[in-house]
């Protein structure tokens, strides 16, 4: 078995440790014999996603934004909106997950229109939501409690046509008021969750390449791993949280 | 001189006597307070002294203990902010403790090291003659925001001390920007090509695309991180010629560096008593500094050769028998110099890291992933155990099982007695990487086993 994995926008999505997810689902396989490639699609490369089992695509600084967005209606928006249809399995986080909503608002009122693959907005707060949270995702999503670190000052907003990733048990989630956190559309898993989300939070890295190697092969199983590193990391930062 | 200014230099010496009394640093808090008495107390009692501030992401302690060691050689009366106190409440109190009760400073010259985000506050007061500006990486981001925030609160900081003369590194892109937007005299400092060999682009650049506009950099060279001969395609922005310029490096050990300096147009051999690419840069830096504040290029060289290291960069320890060496770690950019040092070391050795994610360290722990720990899973040979310890201990070892370091290698120890008697036991040198706070504890358990400073010393 082999999962081809794309990792979008690698020279600008980038921002604190986003690459942690590629080498965690990277060694998860290799460590099962299961095959596993990256492929890097910059800013300026051909927008085909044909062929990928799974495409990640980190968050990023305000500064290169204009960039990606030119690059993204090059073709790329079209591609990625073509790929969610057909039951890819994306991950994508901040500045990625809100990229795929239909626009951002700034505080002061200007918009800037996003791909409007998934059904939710974001609207600039004064306030950054910043520190370590935790959420319990929705059974749809393998009921798994994931703990990460969140800093942004965008609050998104749900429509009907997604589901909540999961419930924040910890911290601010999507908009600090209604308690959700991240999207799951048909495989799409959108979170504020920055950075090394996936190395510890085994349970969701695992979900995640369940879901794609299923949807390649029918059906599939991942043998269990040693993950008491892994999970020793995760259970201290849950104590911590609920010590508050 | 008001009576309030009088006043808050008074408290300030009491408070910080009294801290003193008491075993604390008091170097930031009885500044705190007698500028809250007397806000604009930095400019009183800095007034008349020559000043060369030193700011940047990385190197500052480094470059400014090098700057130091020039002054002290030369017997100027001098004074610097040695412990790490950047902010504008250490840099008070360091100016009161060396003034006159009516803010008379009794010093001719002071170095001073300056937090980047405390600068627009520091430099509009303290009007130094010279800045220098090491580098901008993208660092602590839950306490700087990205990078161009931290760009632009120097250029704002700036804007108060347009007389300054300005030392920017040239082969910093964000660094280079500052001389566009201001009327301050720059002078350059950098490393040529050819001075060593070109790295491959990194796959995590802290500056891809053009400040100016936006375009991909094209490089003719690249030294280490963003660094090196960029140039952009479209607006032509590109580096400058460097007045100090490392054109060759001719050895690179374990304990030195020996370079040649061209020091506008002199040519010069220079011995660098600190290892790794990171010091050739904070020297070529000091240099710039030191030969423009007029204490000229061979007081700056046999600097460079003399200086001890200070604080947790680099500092050696006798501590086992094959000592320890400690490398402060706060960044991806620093982080992966020190781990480049570490390939470079060639024997058996011990590693200790301590990951903390208190405030000075940054409360996201992120970064790590975005350090080349896989530079370390490679050593196998060499590096036989790996200690984590600091509050994040547990994220550490997950992060070096993911470079490719076997977990029957990895250990946890949560106590710094512990770990210090363990370091004491070991034949093979042993190598210790903190974050700041883990640092600052640590050092003070190392130093009760075998001697050094305190802090604020």
């Amino acid at each position: 078995m082999e999962l081809k994995i794309c990792h979008m926008y690698p020279d600008v999505l980038n921002l604190y440790g986003d690459r942690g997810n590629v080498m965690c689902m990277t060694r998860r396989l290799q460590w099962r014999g299961i095959e596993a490639s990256v492929t890097r699609l910059p800013i300026g490369s051909s927008p085909s996603l044909a062929g990928f089992d799974l495409v990640f695509i980190g968050g990023g600084q305000d500064f290169e934004q204009q960039v990606l967005l030119a690059d993204l209606h090059r073709g790329k928006d079209r591609e990625i909106k073509a790929a969610i249809e057909d039951g890819v399995p994306f991950l994508t986080i901040c500045g990625g997950y809100q990229m795929l909503g239909s626009y951002y608002e700034t505080y002061d009122g200007q918009r800037c229109d996003f791909i409007g693959a998934l059904d939710l907005y974001t609207v600039g707060a004064v306030q950054r939501m910043i520190g370590n949270y935790s959420f319990q995702c929705e059974a749809s999503a393998g009921s798994s409690v994931v703990v990460g670190f969140e800093n942004h000052s965008g609050k998104t907003w749900l429509g009907s046509g997604v589901e909540p990733l999961g419930k924040v048990l910890s911290g601010f989630g999507n908009n600090s008021q209604d308690g959700t956190e991240g999207a799951h559309y048909k495989n799409v898993f959108g979170t504020y969750s920055h950075g090394p989300l996936l190395p510890k939070n085994p349970a969701f890295c695992d979900h995640l390449l369940l879901t794609a190697l299923e949807r390649k092969y029918g059906k599939a199983e991942l043998a269990p791993l040693d993950d008491s590193a892994e999970l020793l990391a995760h259970d201290e930062m849950c104590r911590r949280l609920t010590k508050g | 001189m008001k009576l309030k200014a009088i006043f808050a230099i008074i408290l300030c010496k009491l408070l910080r006597l009294l801290s003193r009394l008491l075993h604390r640093g008091g170097t930031a808090m009885p500044g705190r307070i007698a500028l809250k008495l007397c806000p604009e107390l930095l400019s009183i009692v800095s007034a008349g002294v020559k000043t060369v501030a030193i700011t940047g992401t990385n190197g500052k302690t480094t470059s400014a203990r090098m700057v130091e060691q020039a002054f002290l050689e030369q017997g100027k009366s001098y004074f610097a902010n040695r412990s790490g106190a950047n902010l504008i409440s250490g840099i008070t109190t360091e100016f009161v403790m060396n003034s006159s009760l009516t803010g008379k400073c009794r010093k001719e010259y002071a170095v001073i090291e300056c937090d980047e985000a405390a600068a627009r506050r520091v430099f509009p007061q303290l009007k130094p003659q010279v800045v220098v500006v090491t580098n901008l990486f993208r660092d602590q981001l839950d306490r700087y925001g990205e990078v161009t925030h931290t760009l632009e609160n120097i250029r704002v900081a700036m804007e108060g001390v347009p007389e300054a003369r300005l030392c920017l590194n040239a082969d910093c892109s964000l660094t280079a920007s500052l001389a566009g937007d201001l009327p301050n005299e720059v002078v350059w400092f950098g490393i040529e090509q050819g001075a060593a060999p070109s790295r491959p682009k990194p796959e995590i650049s802290d500056a891809t695309h053009c400040i100016r506009c936006k375009a991909e950099y094209e490089y003719d060279y690249i030294s280490y991180g963003h660094l090196g001969g960029f140039r952009c395609p479209r607006c032509g922005y590109r580096r400058h010629r460097a007045d100090y310029a490392v054109t060759e490096i001719l050895r690179q050990g374990a304990d030195s560096s020996d370079l040649v300096m061209d020091i506008r147009g002199g040519k010069h051999m220079v011995t660098v008593n600190l290892p790794a690419m990171y010091n050739i840069y904070n020297a070529i830096g000091a240099v710039a500094a030191v030969t423009e504040m007029g204490l000229g290029a061979d007081a700056a060289i046999a600097a460079l050769a003399d200086f001890r290291c200070g604080f947790g960069r680099m500092e050696r320890f006798a501590l086992g028998k094959g000592g320890a060496r400690m490398m402060l770690v706060k960044n991806p950019a620093g982080c992966n110099q020190v781990i480049e040092f570490l390939e470079n070391v060639k024997e058996k050795f011990l590693l200790v890291v301590c990951l903390n994610d208190r405030g000075a360290d940054g409360t996201d722990i992120s970064w790590i992933w975005d350090a080349d720990f896989e530079g370390l899973g490679q050593l196998s040979g060499y590096l036989e155990q790996v200690i984590v310890s600091g509050d994040r201990a547990a994220d550490m070892a997950v992060r070096l099982k993911y470079a490719g370091i076997d977990p029957a290698h990895i250990r946890i120890e949560r106590s710094y007695e512990q770990l210090v008697q363990w370091i004491e036991g070991q034949e093979k040198p042993v190598f210790i990487m903190p974050t700041y706070t883990a640092m600052l504890e640590l050092r003070q358990v190392v130093i009760a086993h075998c001697g050094g400073d305190d802090f604020w010393k």
